[in-house]
C-alpha cells in the first residue's frame, strides 16, 4: 500500500473519532506548550542578557580586580603591598597604582581606567533641594537611551548626564527644558579634620537626560560625568586618605576585541581576576540555562504522561476496529502496512498536539510579551522570542515520540488474525 | 482450475483435537459458480478460509492455476489475495463511517493501484451495483441491501479471478437477497470469474453450476461436477 494512501486513511480514521483524537492530542499539547514557552523564554532571556552586557560592557574592555582573597584558604598573611578596602562583604584586595602601571605594560593594553566612582555629598540646582547622588564615569561604549539631548562621541569635562528622575526633583519643567542648564555637585574632602570640614562645589552643564532603559544598569539612577571629571572629583574627595589611589575595579582597554582573551589570560597569569564581556555574559546565561532546563523538565514530564495517553487511545482504537483490520488483512493488506497505518495515526495525534501546543504558546507569548516587559520594567524588550526552527523541531520531535508510543498498539493490530477478527459481529 | 487436495484441518490439541476438515479433495473449473453447502459447524467456512489462504491446514494443497498457494510466503499470499481474490460477507463489513467511494477504494489501495486509475474503476464498480448516486454518502446511511451492494462493488472493483461469498444473502430479506444473487451470478457469467458461495440455503445453492455438500468436515456429495 502506498504511504500516501496510508497517511490519508490514518487521518480519516482520526477524523471519525474526533473527540478522542483531540483529547489525546491535548495531553501532548500541554507538553508542547511548556516546551515551546521555555525555549522562547530561554532564547529571549539570552538575547536580553546579551543586549544588556553588550550595551553595558565593551568587547574591547576587560574588568580587572585583584584576585579575591576568598578564593584562598585560611586567613591571609599580611603584606605591605597587599592593601585592602573594607566592604560590607568583608575586606577586598585592591589595585594600587603599581598594579595599574604593571597592567598598562601588558602587550595589547591601550589604557587602564580605574573605576573612580567618587562619593559626593549631594546634587542641587539654583534654589533647589539637595539630593543624594551617585556619580559614575561615562563610557562611550555603553549604550544609553536619551529622553532629551544626545552625546556625540565623548562627554566634555564640564558636562553631565542627568537621569529622568532628577529632572523633576531639581525643578526643571521637563527633560528638554533642563538641557544646557547647570547643576551643582558638592563633595566633602575626606582627609579634612572633623573640626574643620572642607567641601567644594563643582558645577556642570546638563548635556543630556538618560531615560530608563531595559538595557542599562548604570542609567537607572546614577549621574554620569566624563572620566576626567570623575577623576578630579575623586582626587578632591580622597586625596590624603589611606585609600587614595586604591581601586577595587579597573577597566582595561585593549586595542581590539580579538585580543581581549589573550590579555585576559596574561592578566590571570599575573595574579589578577579578569573578566571579559563574554565572561560576564556566560555567568548570566548559566542562570538562564538552569531555569530553562527546569521548565523543559516539566514539559518533558507532561510529554511522558501523554505517551501513556497515546498508547491507551491506540489500544482502544485497535479493539474498536478489529473488524476493519480483519477486512483489510483479508483483502490482502500486509502486516507491515497495517502496523504503519496505526503508527501514522499516532503520528497525526502527535503532530496535532504539537501544533496546538506550540500554536497556543506562540499566541500566549505574543499576548503576554508587553505585559511581562511592563511588569519587569525592561522597556520595549520582548522576553519571549519564538524561533520558527525550534517550533518545527518541537512538533517534529513530538511526532517521533508519538510514533514510538504507537508501536505497541500497531504491533497488536498487525498481528491480528483476520479470521478471528471477521468472526466478531 | 482450482484444486483442493487432501486438506485436513484440526482445531485444538491432543484430547481436545477436533477435525474441522478431514481429507477434503475436489476440483473446480475456472469460471464456474460453486456452492459450498452445509450446516453451521460443518466446516464450510473453514474450507473457504483455507481456499483463500487466510488459514493454513495441517496438511493438503490448494492449487490455483497450477500453484500451491499454501506454499507461498505470507507476503506473496497477501499480494495474491489483493490481486486475484475478493470477499463478500454475511454481515457486509462495510466501513460505516466512510463514504461509499472510500469503501470501494480500499481494495485498490491495498493492491497498490495509483489514484488516477482508481477513479474510473470505482465509478464503474459503483455503476454496476447502481450505487453511483450514493458515491459520497456514508455507508451507515445505506439500507441493508444497499450495504451488501456496496460490498459487491468493493468485491468486483479489482476485477478478481475468484470471488468468495460467505452467506451473502444471510442478513437480507428474500427480495433484496435475490437482487444480490442476480448481481453475483451475472458478474460470474459475464466476466468468467470463479464464484464460490458458502451457504446453507439450498435455493441459492441450486443456482450454482456445482454444489459441494459438506458434512462433519467431510465431503458428503458433489453435484453438477463435469468429468
Amino acid at each position: 500500500m502506498r504511504t500516501r494512501d496510508i497517511v490519508i486513511r490514518a487521518g480519516r480514521s482520526l477524523k471519525q473519532a474526533k473527540a478522542r483524537t483531540i483529547l489525546t492530542s491535548l495531553a501532548i499539547a500541554v507538553g508542547a506548550f511548556t516546551i515551546t514557552l521555555s525555549l522562547a523564554a530561554g532564547d529571549g532571556g539570552r538575547a536580553y542578557t546579551d543586549k544588556i552586557v553588550s550595551s553595558n560592557a565593551d568587547a574591547k574592555e576587560i574588568i580587572v580586580t585583584k584576585e579575591q582573597p576568598s578564593a584562598q584558604k585560611g586567613p591571609q598573611k599580611y603584606s605591605e603591598n597587599n592593601a585592602s578596602i573594607a566592604t560590607p562583604f568583608g575586606s577586598t584586595s585592591v589595585l594600587s597604582q603599581d598594579d595599574i602601571n604593571k597592567i598598562k605594560k601588558v602587550n595589547g593594553v591601550v589604557d587602564v581606567i580605574p573605576n573612580y566612582n567618587p562619593q559626593v555629598k549631594y546634587i542641587t540646582g539654583e534654589n533647589q533641594d539637595k539630593y543624594v547622588a551617585t556619580i559614575t564615569m561615562f563610557s562611550p561604549s555603553v549604550t544609553l537611551e536619551f529622553a532629551a539631548g544626545s552625546i556625540n562621541g565623548d562627554l566634555l569635562d564640564n558636562e553631565i548626564i542627568l537621569t529622568e528622575e532628577y529632572v523633576k526633583a531639581l525643578g526643571f519643567k521637563n527633560s528638554q527644558d533642563s538641557i544646557g542648564k547647570s547643576v551643582d555637585i558638592v563633595a566633602d574632602k575626606l582627609s579634612a579634620p572633623i573640626s574643620n570640614p572642607e567641601s567644594k562645589t563643582f558645577t556642570y552643564t546638563i548635556k543630556a537626560v538618560s531615560s530608563k532603559s531595559g538595557l542599562a544598569f548604570r542609567a537607572q539612577s546614577s549621574l554620569q560625568v566624563s572620566e576626567n571629571s570623575a577623576k578630579s572629583l575623586y582626587n578632591y574627595v580622597n586625596a590624603g586618605t589611606r585609600n587614595y589611589n586604591k581601586f577595587i575595579v579597573a577597566a582595561v582597554r585593549v586595542n581590539d576585541a580579538g585580543s581581549a582573551e589573550t590579555v585576559k589570560n596574561e592578566l590571570t597569569n599575573m595574579g589578577y581576576f579578569a573578566q571579559t564581556a563574554a565572561d560576564i555574559l556566560g555567568v548570566v546565561n548559566t542562570f538562564i540555562n538552569v531555569l530553562q532546563g527546569i521548565l523543559l523538565g516539566f514539559g518533558a514530564l507532561a510529554i511522558l504522561t501523554s505517551i501513556f495517553g497515546i498508547i491507551n487511545t491506540q489500544y482502544i482504537s485497535v479493539l474498536e476496529r478489529t473488524q476493519q483490520i480483519g477486512l483489510m488483512k483479508a483483502l490482502g493488506m500486509r502486516r507491515r502496512d497495517v502496523g504503519r497505518l496505526f503508527k501514522l495515526e499516532a503520528a497525526w495525534i502527535g503532530f496535532l498536539g504539537g501544533a496546538i501546543g506550540s500554536g497556543l504558546a506562540f499566541i500566549a507569548g505574543i499576548v503576554a510579551n508587553p505585559y511581562i516587559s511592563k511588569a519587569l520594567d525592561i522597556g520595549d524588550i520582548n522576553l519571549l522570542i519564538f524561533n520558527p526552527v525550534s517550533i518545527v523541531m518541537v512538533i517534529f520531535g513530538l511526532v517521533i515520540v508519538s510514533v514510538v508510543s504507537g508501536i505497541l498498539p500497531a504491533r497488536k493490530a498487525a498481528k491480528l488474525n483476520p479470521i478471528e477478527a471477521l468472526r466478531t459481529e | 482450475m482450482i484444486e483442493v487436495k487432501n486438506v485436513t484441518k484440526i482445531y485444538g490439541k491432543k484430547d481436545n483435537a477436533f477435525k474441522a476438515l478431514d481429507d477434503v479433495s475436489f476440483t473446480i473449473p475456472i469460471g464456474a459458480s460453486v456452492a459450498i453447502l452445509g450446516k453451521s459447524g460443518s466446516g464450510k467456512s473453514t474450507l473457504m478460509h483455507i481456499m483463500s489462504g487466510l488459514d493454513k491446514p495441517e496438511s493438503g494443497e490448494i492449487n490455483i492455476g497450477g500453484r500451491n498457494i499454501l506454499a507461498l510466503s505470507q507476503k506473496q499470499i497477501d499480494k495474491f489475495r489483493s490481486r486475484s481474490m475478493s470477499f463478500i460477507f454475511q454481515s457486509f463489513f462495510v466501513q460505516a463511517k466512510e463514504s461509499c467511494y472510500d469503501n470501494v477504494s480500499l481494495p485498490l489501495e491495498i493492491a497498490d493501484v495509483s489514484s488516477s486509475k482508481r477513479r474510473k474503476m470505482i465509478v464503474d464498480a459503483l455503476t454496476a451495483v447502481e450505487l453511483l448516486d450514493k458515491k459520497k454518502s456514508r455507508a451507515r446511511d445505506l439500507s441493508g441491501g444497499q450495504k451488501q451492494r456496496l460490498a459487491v462493488a468493493r468485491a468486483i472493483v479489482n476485477s478478481p479471478k475468484i470471488l468468495f461469498a460467505d452467506e451473502p444473502t444471510g442478513n437480507l430479506d428474500s427480495v433484496t437477497g435475490a437482487i444480490i444473487e442476480d448481481l453475483l451470478f451475472d458478474y460470474n457469467k459475464k466476466n468468467k470469474i470463479t464464484l464460490i458461495v458458502v451457504t446453507h440455503d439450498p435455493d441459492l445453492a441450486n443456482r450454482c453450476d456445482m454444489q459441494i455438500l459438506i458434512k462433519d468436515g467431510k465431503i458428503d456429495r458433489i453435484l453438477g461436477a463435469k468429468k
